[in-house]
């Protein structure tokens, strides 16, 4: 290939494409590969119209009236609005406000634990100069290879022991410690930085903690603010932490809530799915907010859709 | 000897890294060690541990002919659904990759169901699976009679396959940014000697892209390996019709917490550990080629 390459384009020539080059390639014919045909745009919308069908059929569910649902007559297309199923939900129906509610302090503790333990010790492990850090950092990247299911079961004994079963706590503390793949980022963030910086500050008398605090902070929001998107959008959508520990209906996060809802109506009924996809729909338009909102961030950071430093 | 200098920067590492070391021995390796001492005892988390050996391993891999069966379903099921999302998403990716308009829409609409949380795409699916659901309304006006998908031993698989199939958005996204990143000049050399799209296609762009897709297929099935939530919703009582759908962590889950077989749940981590480490080795041992192969191009 390189040598294709260099018959074609010498270096110099395209290193520098400068306005004239780009002028002559917009004359030519577009380059086979990325000629489109109708047939492109055909199977683009085909494709994109069954994926969104799912999602539209979600809405008509969730218009839909409770006769429509005991009778099991939905429609992909939605026939009838009742809007109402989306202030139903709120109501004596269902305790929504409160998986909503619960879904909220859940996440944001995690997010703050994350984020503040993630910052220091990814700092230090760039930064500071320790005899057996190596040996620590190994640690850390061999942690990422232990499967959850390893430590569940331990981990909920603990919890147990410590009473803090169905309690927000066992979902909520652990962030507080990091993790690895987070100390990973900002440890690889931080090491792109230019090291005078500290270097100055240390001259000016600021102690560790100072140039973390007023220095590196500042500087740690994008990779920070990532982290705080993983962590939102990982436990906003958690199952198993709270199908584990969490059994009152009140204190159930919505995705939890969700499921329950439909696993514990009557065998002979139905269960309420027009509210149940309400539900659904309340769970994942915080998601689309967040991943429009932070798309930003996530690409800045060359991070996003779980290639963490392959590009 | 340290100077007092770097003796108090060390101190001030250890003290910084405190909550990953504190994390770490709490909640991994103090857990882990656990997870040995419980995989060998047979335990309801109530009463004391009763020793047992290796009883528990011998039994999974002997005596249990769930356990060989969540397996092999295990490995069915990541066998077709990551490389078919794979596959698709360099399709859709490729498509992308033309000079399309309103590609943004297109590429947004394509995206849009990997946004939505597991629990809530489980729902989706539960519906839209039904016997007399959308798809097989759609199945009928082909002609086609749609099975139960979600009631059918033959048929749940495949069912739990689409539903992560409908999540190609994702690798879609990540091998479009991919491909941007491919030098043009390789195109404009191939477009000069005479090759046709689909050579260009086959002959350019999914070599360059091989190492990423290579990377996302093992991490992806390492990920396919821990399935739970979807099977867990879907499929009632978990495990399916004559456990067709049962998996590794289904099953775990089902021990530990329905039954309080904290041993025999143990072990199965410890064995489901092991077939996720042989994957993870083969990401490392191949990672020498992918990252050489980035800096060869670039």
């Amino acid at each position: 290939m390189a040598t294709v390459m260099s018959t074609v384009a010498p270096p110099e020539q395209k290193h520098e494409p400068g306005p004239e080059r780009e002028r002559e390639r917009s004359k030519d014919r577009v380059i086979g590969v990325f000629r489109a045909t109708p047939f492109t745009y055909a199977t683009l919308i085909i494709v994109s119209a069954v994926l969104c069908v799912p999602l539209v059929f979600v809405v008509s569910i969730a218009l839909a009236s409770d006769q429509t649902v005991n009778a099991n007559t939905f429609t992909i297309i939605p026939r009838e609005f009742h809007w109402d199923n989306f202030t139903r939900v709120f109501g004596t129906d269902l305790p929504m406000h409160r998986f909503l509610m619960n879904s909220v302090i859940i996440s944001l503790g995690a997010v703050v634990g994350q984020v503040l333990s993630s910052g220091l010790v990814g700092y230090a492990f760039a930064r500071l100069r320790a005899p057996g850090k190596n040996a620590l950092f190994i640690i850390v990247i061999a942690t990422m290879m232990i499967p959850a299911q390893i430590t569940m079961i331990p981990q909920f004994i603990l919890f147990k022991e410590l009473g803090w079963v169905n309690t927000f706590l066992p979902l909520i503390v652990p962030n507080f410690f990091s993790n690895a793949f987070n100390v990973f980022l900002v440890r690889q963030f931080v090491s792109r930085l230019p090291s005078e910086i500290d270097e100055a500050a240390m001259v000016d008398g600021l102690g560790f903690f100072g140039i973390y605090r007023r220095i590196m902070l500042p500087m740690l929001a994008p990779v920070l603010i990532a982290i705080g998107i993983f962590t939102l959008t990982a436990t906003w959508g958690d199952f198993m932490g709270p199908l584990i520990y969490l059994n009152d209906e009140s204190k159930m996060p919505l995705a939890l809530g969700v499921q329950y809802i439909t696993s514990t109506s009557q065998a002979l009924q139905a269960p309420p799915w027009n509210l149940v996809m309400v539900g659904s729909i309340l769970l994942t338009l915080p998601m689309i907010l967040v991943y429009y909102l932070g798309q930003r961030y996530l690409y800045e950071m060359d991070i996003s859709g779980g290639s963490a430093g392959v590009k | 000897m340290m100077s007092k200098l770097r003796r108090r920067e060390a101190m001030w590492f250890y003290l910084f890294a405190s909550p990953w070391i504190i994390g770490f021995v709490v909640f991994l390796l103090g857990p882990m060690i656990a997870s040995i001492y419980i995989s060998l005892t047979d335990w309801d988390s109530f009463t004391a541990p009763e020793w047992v050996g290796l009883e528990n391993y011998k039994r999974l891999l002997t005596d249990d002919p769930v356990f060989w069966k969540a397996l092999w379903n295990t490995f069915y099921y990541a066998a077709i659904s990551v490389p078919l999302g794979l596959v698709i998403g360099l399709w859709l990716a490729n498509l992308l990759n033309k000079q399309v308009r309103v590609r943004k829409v297109f590429r947004t609409l394509i995206y849009l169901p990997t946004l939505v949380p597991l629990v809530a795409t489980a729902m989706i699916f539960k519906m839209v699976l039904a016997p007399s659901g959308p798809l097989n309304d759609v199945l009928g006006v082909v002609g086609i009679p749609g099975p139960s998908w979600l009631l059918e031993a033959m048929w749940v698989k495949p069912a739990l396959i689409l539903l992560s199939v409908w999540g190609a958005g994702a690798a879609t996204v990540l091998l479009l940014a991919a491909m941007k990143g491919i030098p043009r000049e390789l195109y404009e050399a191939a477009e000069v000697d005479g090759a046709s799209p689909i050579r260009q296609f086959w002959s350019i762009t999914v070599p360059q892209l091989t190492p990423i897709i290579f990377f996302n297929l093992i991490m992806g099935l390492i990920g396919a390996f821990q399935v739970f939530s979807q099977v867990y919703i879907l499929t009632k009582p978990v495990g399916g019709p004559d456990n067709a759908s049962q998996m590794m962590v289904p099953l775990l889950f089902n021990e530990a917490f329905s039954f309080y077989h904290m041993g025999y749940a143990s072990a199965i981590s410890w064995l489901l550990f092991a077939v996720i480490l042989v994957f993870t080795l083969m990401a490392f041992r191949t990672a020498r080629r992918w990252v050489f192969y980035e800096t060869e191009v670039k």
